[in-house]
């Protein structure tokens, strides 16, 4: 029997469920103070503009790239059958990453924002090459992962190792495209391109595989039962690999981009229903045979949630990127919901229902309170609700007044219909559904408080005696 | 700890190590080569082909936009220093054989000059506008040409006598005329004065000539032609204010010695260019662009969101982008689109106003108030470390300022009608895209 040296994993999982709350608690800060009581607290540090930066670069790279980290460490030596390949090297390069990306995001009030969506991180904060430090740790990851995938016991590569495998390479060329070889580009729509590129592939090559990797490993554990179609899985992956990388310019539909660009990466956006269709289903089929567990136990509940989330993002996503749709749903808060739903109703929730299963065989304790768990599954599924589905119409309504000045068969009319209902009144109609936003956020905040309280009790108090060993640990061993 | 498998049914008909999928099954390389096959296909054609396919990506979207980012921004320099307070000094740094001069006499303004220089003169009623890369400036008339001056003054004066008994009550029984002597002051480089330091500049496109003997740089041969107008001399004077040194603007000065002297922190003049480039910096680290997207799209509602009272204005084209270091195309509109900003809002006071305070500028607004972008008080009458007073908003200012001025020459501006691409036909329907 193989040990695992689970420090490493430990070092990437624990702080960023910290930073989860400090990125969301950002998150409704300026739902509030941006929207709803726009610039209450006002100033250089505090605006919307400088603090927004700090939410998202929290929520996606101190929280889930973090996390994602973390469980890849977890669990691909496991299944490999082979303790990691140098888990020295795996605490050093978790160090580096903490210090650079903590150092990094939270320097962006401070105006260091590098300009490029997703891309903030600043080349240098002071003497610190903050980007290319930030390069380093990941790359260190990237061989590690791998040297522990060549030398592992299990020859066949269940679905989770591909995935991993994929975001592996996927990420260290996004990450170079987004963050140096954009400076590289002639000025102008090339660089947007790429800047679009990686938008979309940190999205769809980066957090869609390592979540499904994560679904599809923690899934069948949480159940234990084997998942449903190993080959189902492959057709997923591999139209995954195919399809994700040409799609960055439907963010550009109606822009100042390449006609045929944007026909490009909208005929490719249809076809992301084939990936999405395999993992849907098969996460479906493996519950299927024993749908009691669904009512037992909250992580497998945050698996389905997520997976119906995922459906409807990649619903969402193909649609949007149709022409006559993207002229409503564009540019407004429907894609911020949008984006909420794939990176927090999906992959936040795969990776916390990864977390509950892990803690408690790394703490070697079971789960301080399934009741608690129960009741942050339910804070968070009709807190986000709530938060999207006030976001989605929210932002549709405002595309449809904005279509309102289209209204007309001359200028004369279109420019009075401008002056009938000006910007400014659109923004005041969506001011309801932000407060609705903001509510939603709250609740979503306090279901994650309770699971922080939840993780910190499982890992630091002693074991109470009576419990019996409770399902997600008989589940792993 | 085994790892979750899924035995398949065929495994029981045919030697599964032969089948393709069980062998990719087991095979991290074959694996890895097909991943990054697809990637770098996918790159090479979303992200290096296009821009050898579509020209617009890279060149620009006329010779007015390469002109004005290329010609006059390095060369517009900008400081409060000869006013002291708020208002900003526009000065522009003339090169002999590069920059584009013309001197123009109106009604009231006119110029006598040695014979030789005779011929750069555009004179009054004079249709085709002479154009000169030679150093020339225009100052008060000196030495032989103060009598000259007079004469002109004299002949001029007697040629259009003052209607009588209206102002002669009030000590005038003259039309005055402005007389400047048109004088070569032997460098190869000076500094003027730029009495309106616009947002667009001087452009000529038609009844023009370029008096040089050949072309001295290739942007004279374009189908038109940024220039200065009537270059004077930007003369300055030492000014003891308490114990401090300061220099202002004096017609009777000396001149500037050279360009180090002029970005010197004792006069703090920037270039149009840098308070731009300063101005997209701003812009990124603000986070301007997470509520405000940099383009007009092809929609009817975006060309009347950012349109004029008569014209709406054109789709964002690729080529605009050309000359930023970063592009903020936008992902929320949670304010309006800037891509127009330049044309719709041109007035430095009322983005002054409003960047103070959005809130009561213009409301409804839930724009954050950018205070810190101001010195002291709204008002900048505070001094700057750089010389220019809020020097923050200045690039932010400048920065957009240039925003949907820059696609085409002024005289073939949108705003005028005269839309190259008629997005009003096509808006309008009365015309379809080929």
């Amino acid at each position: 029997m193989v040990t695992y040296d689970d420090r490493p994993a430990q070092l990437f999982i624990y702080p960023s469920i910290f930073f989860l709350i400090i990125g969301m608690t950002f998150g409704v800060f300026i739902a509030f103070n941006g929207f709803v009581f726009p610039d209450y607290f006002s100033g250089e540090y505090v605006h919307f503009g400088r603090l927004r930066p700090v939410h998202v670069g929290s929520v996606t790279l101190l929280w889930l790239l973090s996390v994602d980290i973390g469980l890849m460490l977890y669990f691909i030596p496991r299944l490999c059958g082979t303790s990691l390949w140098n888990p020295k090297l795996a605490l050093w390069s978790g160090v580096f990453w903490w210090l650079t990306l903590g150092l990094g995001v939270n320097s962006y009030p401070w105006g260091t924002n590098f300009g490029w969506e997703y891309a903030e991180l600043p080349t240098w904060i002071s003497w610190l090459p903050i980007k290319f430090f930030f390069a380093v740790a990941w790359i260190l990851i990237v061989i590690n992962l791998f040297m522990t995938i060549a030398n592992r016991r299990f020859e066949k590569l269940y679905v989770s190792l591909w995935y991993s495998m994929g975001t592996l390479i996927w990420t260290t060329f996004t990450l170079l495209v987004g963050s140096f070889a954009i400076n590289w580009l002639p000025e102008g729509i090339s660089r947007v391109n790429a800047s679009w590129f990686y938008i979309h592939n940190l999205v769809g090559l980066i957090y869609t595989p390592m979540g499904l990797a994560i679904a599809y490993y923690f899934l069948p554990k949480l159940a234990n039962t084997p998942i449903y179609s190993h080959r189902l899985s492959m057709i997923g992956f591999w139209s995954v690999a195919f399809i994700y990388a040409w799609v960055g310019t439907h963010h550009m539909i109606h822009g100042p981009i390449s006609q045929w660009l944007q026909t490009t990466s909208i005929v490719f956006s249809m076809w992301l229903f084939i990936p999405v269709w395999t993992v849907v289903y098969n996460l479906f089929a493996t519950v299927r045979k024993d749908w009691a567990k669904y009512l037992q136990s909250a992580p497998i509940r945050f698996i389905m949630m997520g997976n119906i989330f995922y459906l409807l993002t990649c619903i969402q996503g193909p649609i949007q990127s149709l022409r006559n749709v993207n002229e409503i749903t564009s540019k407004t808060d429907w894609i911020i919901g949008h984006s909420h739903i794939s990176l927090y109703g999906t992959f936040t929730f795969f990776a916390i229902a990864g977390i509950y299963q892990a803690i408690p065989v790394m703490a070697k304790k079971p789960l301080w309170s399934t009741r608690l768990a129960d009741w942050h599954f339910a804070f968070n599924l009709w807190g986000s609700i709530l938060f999207l589905l006030s976001l989605w119409i929210g932002g549709f309504l405002q595309g449809l007044m904005w279509a309102n000045w289209a209204d007309g068969s001359s200028y004369a009319e279109f420019h009075n219909n401008l002056t009938r209902l000006p910007f400014l009144q659109t923004v005041a109609d969506t001011r309801n559904w932000w407060i609705l936003r903001g509510i939603g956020g709250l609740i979503i905040l306090f279901g994650n408080i309770l699971f922080v309280v939840n993780m910190f009790n499982t890992i630091v108090l002693k074991q109470v005696a009576q419990l019996s060993t409770p399902r997600e640990l008989r589940a792993a061993t | 700890m085994t790892s979750p498998q899924t035995p398949t049914p065929e495994d029981k008909h045919s030697p599964p190590h032969s089948r393709f999928v069980y062998k990719l099954d087991r095979s991290a390389i074959m694996m890895i080569v097909g991943v990054i096959l697809l990637f770098s296909t996918s790159i090479i054609v979303t992200l290096v082909a296009p821009r050898f396919v579509d020209s617009t990506w890279t060149s620009p979207s006329s010779p007015y936009q390469v002109q004005m980012y290329e010609i006059q921004d390095p060369n517009v320099y900008l400081s409060s220093v000869a006013t002291g307070g708020n208002e900003l000094q526009y000065v522009h740094h003339l090169k002999q054989d590069f920059t584009l001069l013309s001197f123009k006499e109106s009604e009231n303004l006119r110029f006598v000059s040695p014979s030789e220089l005779e011929s750069f003169i555009t004179r009054f009623e004079e249709k085709t506008l002479k154009l000169t890369s030679r150093l020339l400036m225009l100052r008060e008339p000196e030495g032989d040409m103060v009598a000259e001056a007079d004469k002109l003054r004299q002949t001029l004066q007697k040629k259009r006598p003052l209607e009588q008994g209206k102002i002669p009550q009030m000590g005038l029984d003259k039309v005055n005329y402005q007389i400047l002597e048109l004088y070569d002051p032997q460098v190869t480089e000076a500094f003027s004065l730029e009495q309106m330091g616009g947002i667009l500049q001087n452009w000529v496109d038609e009844n023009y000539v370029v008096l040089d003997e050949s072309s001295k740089h290739p942007y004279h041969q374009d189908y038109g032609v940024v220039y200065v107008k009537n270059p004077r001399e930007f003369r300055i004077s030492p000014l003891r204010f308490g114990a401090e040194q300061r220099w202002h603007y004096d017609p009777a000065g000396r001149p500037v010695k050279n360009i180090e002297e002029l970005k010197s922190p004792a006069l703090g003049f920037f270039s149009r260019r840098e308070l731009i480039y300063l101005g997209e910096h701003i812009y990124a680290i603000e986070g301007c662009w997470y509520c405000h997207t940099d383009q007009t799209r092809t929609l009817i509602q975006d060309t009347v969101l950012n349109g004029s009272d008569s014209y709406p204005a054109p789709p964002s084209s690729a080529n605009e982008y050309i000359y930023q270091k970063i592009t903020f195309p936008g992902t929320r509109r949670i304010g309006p689109d800037l891509s127009r900003t330049g044309v719709k809002r041109p007035s430095r006071d009322w983005h002054k106003a409003h960047f103070w305070s959005p809130k009561t500028a213009s409301v409804g607004s839930i724009m954050p108030a950018f205070q810190h972008f101001f010195d002291d008080d709204p008002r900048g009458t505070g001094r700057s470390a750089i010389g220019i007073p809020n020097h923050r908003f200045e690039a932010m200012y400048q920065y957009l300022m240039t925003k949907g001025t820059r696609i085409t020459p002024p005289t073939q501006a949108w705003w005028l009608g005269k839309d190259p691409i008629k997005t009003k036909e096509i808006i309008e329907g009365q015309r379809t895209l080929q």
